[in-house]
């Protein structure tokens, strides 16, 4: 039972997921006085570049096209150790949030790769962009993680959901809000929203995430804007495991699915929607200023790790 | 009653994580209004506590130097610094001499300071540990923020967060000074805010800019 559970809260995780995208795209249209296209539409999308011819640039050697596949892969198999539903993930063992930091930059290495391979002089030059992110967010992602194992004084990310589960919901702990800020700075980087990337621009002088896929097209495409969707939901998914589980199941039923399912929705929604105002209200940064917002970003998490010590 | 009694217990619980993290974003706020509004937010989160205070411990005192401190310090202050700076039209970015990331390293450090600084006093205080840190602090935090950045409007404001600090120090060591220097404490501040605006309305006036590092060329 547990294990079907398992396997469907990921399953929900990776098919949710351009829906996540449609409703963060249909909110922000509302706010900005536009009626905005359908929350379904991330998946006639998908469905369209599915179907769709893909075209491979003359230059371009077989990683272009096992890059995207790549990408998908490693965003799905990083999934798999998220507790969505219950606090216990379908993989789960000692340290298996530094397997999910590092399933991520994966990932990301393949996209720089075959951004790389594309041979287009704007693939190299989101290749470069997106390495300078990466590399100065994974420092306070691991950080921010470690310093709530270390408070909950668990080693897998289901082990932590479940000791936060336990928790008084009213208890505010520094650590926690440390962590949580400094995560949240990350997630914003990771996933390539504004004030880091614009999702929505073609500009040549800012895009970051739009710069390595600009020569993908067809099924390639499908799959990179699928695992870039997936990877949006799996950090949410991983804010709310870490920092706000209550509503999770604690043992397998049939009523405390159905309260789960209406938790789950519920946070996804509202984060959708504190995305979506955010995004509405501050404007992109210049690209020379994020290696400040993650500057940031680190010490909120080297604090949170001292802070482990310090307080009690 | 129930209810006051627990929101009590976790204001005193948890106001020093959150001033904490006012202080954390007035290290990396960009702008002057940002700042002014989390000093507004410092404020209300001390008010908080000071009524907190005054429910647990029962003193009439407290709730009066609750109201003045809502008065003065949350709402007369701030507006009358926005309503500067709205007067100024000068830049409103704080031209600071270190990076937002920097000032954040150097306040995530003070933080620690202050927690290794009031160690020794742990044994003969019998003082919640987390707020007297958060008073030495804000203490620190004031004195970082006028020395690190150019704008004279800031040094007004981390003056007032380093008022802040003395203020919420006397209140958990001795649960607060007598009534009167308190509310004259607080209007000797309001008198201070008018009177460095003044200063500013000057400086902008003679100087065409606000940023006093370049007041230095006024030596002879």
């Amino acid at each position: 039972m547990t294990a079907a559970i398992s396997i469907l809260q990921a399953l929900l995780l990776i098919v949710a997921a351009p829906l996540v995208r449609g409703t963060i795209a249909r909110l922000k249209a509302i706010l900005q006085n536009r009626r905005g296209a359908s929350v379904w539409r991330p998946y006639a999308d998908l469905l369209k570049l599915l179907r769709k011819e893909d075209l491979v640039p003359t230059t371009a050697s077989p990683v272009f096209r096992v890059a995207p596949r790549a990408v998908f892969a490693a965003t799905v198999a990083a999934v798999l150790f998220v507790p969505v539903l219950h606090a216990a993930a379908a993989l789960s063992l000692a340290g298996d949030f530094i397997i999910l930091v590092y399933l991520l930059a994966l990932a990301r290495f393949f996209l720089m790769l075959g951004a790389m391979d594309g041979g287009s002089s704007f693939g190299g030059m989101g290749a470069s962009r997106e390495a300078l992110v990466s590399t100065l967010a994974e420092a306070p992602f691991l950080l921010s993680i470690t310093a709530v194992a270390i408070v909950a004084r668990e080693m897998s990310l289901s082990g932590i959901a479940r000791w936060s589960l336990a928790q008084d919901p009213s208890r505010i702990s520094a650590v926690h809000v440390l962590a949580f800020a400094a995560l949240a700075l990350v997630a914003i980087a990771e996933t390539g929203r504004i004030p880091v990337d614009n999702p929505t621009t073609h500009l040549e002088l800012t895009m970051i995430h739009e710069a390595m896929v600009l020569e993908y097209s067809g099924p390639s495409l499908a799959w990179i804007e699928w695992a870039s969707s997936v990877k949006l939901s799996l950090v949410l998914a991983l804010l709310v495991a870490l920092f706000m589980p209550w509503g999770m199941m604690a043992s397998p039923s049939a009523l405390g699915m159905a309260l789960a399912i209406a938790a789950f929705l519920l946070k996804f929604v509202l984060l959708a929607a504190v995305v979506a105002v955010g995004e509405s209200s501050i404007a992109k940064l210049r690209m020379y200023l994020v290696p400040d917002f993650l500057g940031v970003a680190s010490a909120l998490a080297i604090l949170a790790v001292v802070f482990t010590a310090v307080m009690r | 009653m129930g209810l006051v009694h627990f929101a009590a217990e976790k204001t005193l619980a948890s106001s020093a994580v959150l001033l904490f993290i006012t202080v954390l974003m007035m290290a990396a706020a960009r702008r002057i209004s940002t700042c002014i509004m989390l000093f507004a937010a410092q404020c209300a989160i001390i008010t908080a506590q000071i009524l907190a205070m005054a429910y647990v411990h029962r003193s009439p005192e407290a709730y009066a130097i609750a109201g003045f401190m809502l008065v003065i310090k949350v709402l007369t202050i701030p507006y009358a610094l926005s309503w500067i700076v709205e007067k100024l039209k000068a830049p409103r970015d704080v031209t600071a001499s270190t990076t937002p990331a920097q000032s954040v390293f150097i306040v995530s450090a003070l933080i620690l300071l202050s927690f290794f600084a009031i160690g020794p006093y742990m044994q003969v205080l019998r003082v919640d540990e987390d707020v007297l840190a958060a008073a030495i602090t804000l203490v620190l935090t004031g004195a970082f923020l006028m020395v690190s950045r150019t704008k004279a409007l800031m040094q007004v404001i981390g003056l007032l967060v380093l008022e802040n600090g003395i203020f919420l120090a006397a209140l958990v060591t001795t649960f607060g000074m007598p009534l009167i220097i308190e509310i004259g404490v607080l209007f000797d501040l309001l008198m201070g805010v008018f009177l460095m605006g003044l200063f500013v309305f000057r400086i902008r006036d003679t100087f065409d800019h606000l940023d006093v590092s370049k007041l230095r060329k006024l030596r002879g």
